[in-house]
This record gives C-alpha cells, sequence and structure tokens, in this order.
C-alpha cells in the first residue's frame, strides 16, 4: 500500500483510462447535444413583402381577408403554406395586415361584420377591428405587419 | 478549498457505500474491471476496441434515426440534410460510415488474434461460437446498412448482393423475393433493410454481446501459448 499522496501504477492508469473515456464522450457527446437542438436554432430571414393582392378589395374601416401563399423548407420539403391576413385601413392610404392567429393557442380567427369583432372559435377569444382584446383569454392583441402599397397592389413584411 | 474538496470527496465515498449497500455495484465492478489476467501482449485489447467502435455505433446510429427517413421520396434528402444542414451532422454521420468499416476490420483483426493464440481452445469454445454470430450479426448490419443512403451506389450494391442469393438451387428465387420484398429493389426493401438494421441486428447484437462478454469473464482470458506447452 501507498502513502495516502502518492500515486500508485494501477491508480495511474485507472486516471488515464477514465480521463480518456471522459475526453472521448465529450468529443462526441458535446456536438450530439448540438446535433439535436439544432432544428431549434432561428434562421436569420430578412424581411421579405409578398404579394397580398389588389388594394381596392379592402373596404374602408372593415378587415378584409386576403391569402397569400409562400414557399418554405423546414427540413428536407419544399413547400407552399398558406397564409391569410386581415388588412384594415380607415383612409385608402394606410394600411395594416392583421395576423387571424388567436394570440391564445393558434387557432384562426374569423371577421364577424355584423357583431364587428373578431372571434375565435377555440376557447371563445374576441377581438375588436383593430385587433384589441375584447374578451376571452387571449393574451395581447392579434399581431400586426407592415403593409405597403405598390401600384395598386399590397405587399406584407414577412419574416 | 482543500477542506471543501476533502468534504465532497467525503460525500462520494459514502454515497458509493450506500449505494453499494443496496446494489453491490463493487462486486459487479471487481468481476468486470479488476479481474485477474494473465500476461498478455496489446493484440489482446482487440476484442475490446471491437466493443467500443460497436458502442460508438450504437450511439450515432440513433442520433441518425432523429433525421433519416426510410421512403425512397426522403431516404436521400434526409440523409444529405443531415450532412450539410444539421448541426455536426457531417461528424455524426461519418463516424457512423467510417466506424462500419472499422467495425468489421477490428472484428476480423480479434477474431484472427483468437486464432493465432489459440483462445478458441477448451473452455472457450462456446465464447468462439458466439464470436461467430457477433460476426454474422456485424455482416448483416453492414449489408443492411449499405443501402439506406439510397443513392446510386447503395441501390446497385444491394441489387447485386441480393442477386447473389437469388442463385441459390430451388429456393433461390424465394429468398430473393423475401429478402428484396419482391421481385425488384423498391420502397419495400428499404422499409425492411432499415427495420432489420435498426431493430432485429440491434436486439440480436445486445444479446450477444452480453453472452460473449460473460463468458469472457466468466473464463478468464487465455494465456499466451508457450513453445514447450504440452499440445
Amino acid at each position: 500500500m501507498n502513502d495516502d499522496n502518492r500515486l500508485s501504477r494501477r491508480g495511474f492508469l485507472g486516471l488515464v483510462t477514465f480521463s480518456l473515456g471522459g475526453l472521448i464522450s465529450l468529443i462526441v457527446g458535446i456536438p450530439a447535444i448540438s446535433y439535436i437542438v439544432s432544428p431549434a436554432r432561428k434562421k436569420v430571414e430578412e424581411i421579405n413583402f409578398i404579394p397580398l393582392g389588389a388594394a381596392d378589395r379592402v373596404t374602408v374601416g372593415e378587415p378584409t381577408l386576403f391569402r397569400t401563399k409562400i414557399t418554405q423548407r423546414a427540413g428536407w420539403i419544399i413547400d407552399e403554406r398558406e397564409l391569410s391576413y386581415y388588412v384594415l385601413t380607415e383612409n385608402n392610404r394606410e394600411f395594416v395586415a392583421l395576423s387571424n392567429i388567436c394570440t391564445h393557442l393558434g387557432c384562426r380567427v374569423r371577421w364577424v361584420a355584423d357583431e364587428e369583432k373578431f372571434f375565435c372559435p377555440c376557447h371563445n377569444g374576441v377581438f375588436d377591428k383593430n385587433g384589441a382584446v375584447v374578451s376571452g383569454p387571449p393574451p395581447r392583441p392579434l399581431d400586426r405587419y407592415e403593409v405597403k402599397e405598390e401600384n395598386g397592389q399590397l405587399f406584407v413584411a414577412f419574416g | 478549498m482543500v477542506s471543501f474538496l476533502s468534504r465532497l470527496d467525503n460525500i462520494a465515498k459514502r454515497l458509493a457505500v450506500w449505494l453499494d449497500e443496496r446494489l453491490g455495484w463493487r462486486g459487479v465492478w471487481e468481476a468486470i474491471f479488476l479481474r485477474k489476467l494473465p500476461k498478455v501482449n496489446w493484440a489482446y485489447t482487440l476484442g475490446s476496441a471491437t466493443l467500443f467502435v460497436a458502442l460508438l455505433q450504437m450511439v450515432t446510429g440513433i442520433l441518425l434515426t432523429i433525421y433519416y427517413v426510410p421512403t425512397p421520396d426522403y431516404a436521400y434528402d434526409t440523409v444529405q440534410f443531415i450532412t450539410h444542414d444539421v448541426n455536426a451532422g457531417w461528424l455524426i454521420r461519418g463516424l457512423h460510415h467510417y466506424g462500419a468499416s472499422a467495425l468489421i476490420l477490428l472484428s476480423v483483426l480479434h477474431m484472427a488474434r483468437v486464432v493465432i493464440y489459440g483462445s478458441y481452445k477448451f473452455p472457450r469454445e462456446v465464447t468462439w461460437l458466439s464470436g461467430v454470430f457477433l460476426l454474422l450479426v456485424t455482416f448483416g448490419f453492414g449489408f443492411t446498412g449499405y443501402l439506406l443512403p439510397w443513392d446510386q451506389k447503395a441501390y446497385w450494391a444491394t441489387t447485386v448482393g441480393t442477386s447473389i442469393v437469388g442463385i441459390a438451387p430451388g429456393i433461390g428465387d424465394w429468398l430473393l423475393r423475401v429478402l428484396r420484398g419482391g421481385q425488384q429493389l423498391s420502397e419495400v426493401s428499404l422499409a425492411r433493410f432499415y427495420g432489420v438494421h435498426v431493430w432485429f441486428l440491434p436486439a440480436s447484437l445486445l444479446l450477444l454481446i452480453i453472452i460473449h462478454m460473460y463468458l469472457v469473464i466468466r473464463n478468464g482470458i487465455s494465456e499466451i501459448p508457450h513453445k514447450d506447452d504440452q499440445i
């Protein structure tokens, strides 16, 4: 038996084995974690303006639904995704787009003209025409997106 | 600092004792890592090296299944996605790809060592036999895994490889259809090769490794033969 402070041959080899094993585990383990969480990283996308449709479709003071499509690639499939926006204007010069996605749990809201409100079918979230919460569980107003008009066509900021 | 470390050491020791009283892990540890060995040479580490690469293949293989999809429309795309888009995907795939060759190489070298030093003799015949099955399973891994990238090389290599089965007398054509899941190489072939590669073979491998390791530990490893040994 050795003194407590002196490393035996066996102890030394044990230490070397464990250190090498630990090192190899790290060399594989750290990239492995990065590999698993890889899709969670946010892609840096510049803001693009995507075409919505003709500006004269929008009635002044009433949210009007526009549908548009974008091509997206999440992993290995290039797919078209449909996006919907309610476009609102008070003067036919300045437009704003409201997302039709309920801020509560992501269901699609619907504009009911008679009541002048957006209704969410899932948990009775209600928004006014500017997207502010009137009642129900939604925690914040509907998302708003910048809209620009060029030659009578509307474009919405995406990204 | 020193007193903190020694206190930590003390806690670790007490935890080890506490666990040993309940699990008996020290006996297992001693049987596996502190067992008595004859004086041998570096060729005797080939078995451990093989085991290490097998473990690496399990880890990297499991990781690959997160992104790989075994259907003809996406198999190739997902492999490209892993290689070029996923963080460290090139590394994980690379390790699995080259690890496969290393595993075959090490298995065969390990087998050669067993032959050269006569380690397959009494009382280790069953260890040898389990090793033979391990080698067959390893070949199975190599054969099924080769198809999965679903590129030209994979497709035609497997076409050729499965055709060889087809020339067996009598049942050759039937065996070919079983292997391919039909007359031609298709989506059915890819799915079954994948299933065999990630379920059937790993299950067999694990079972065989347990048997093989148990026998190695139970019988001890052989001494290097001397020239004046009685035959």
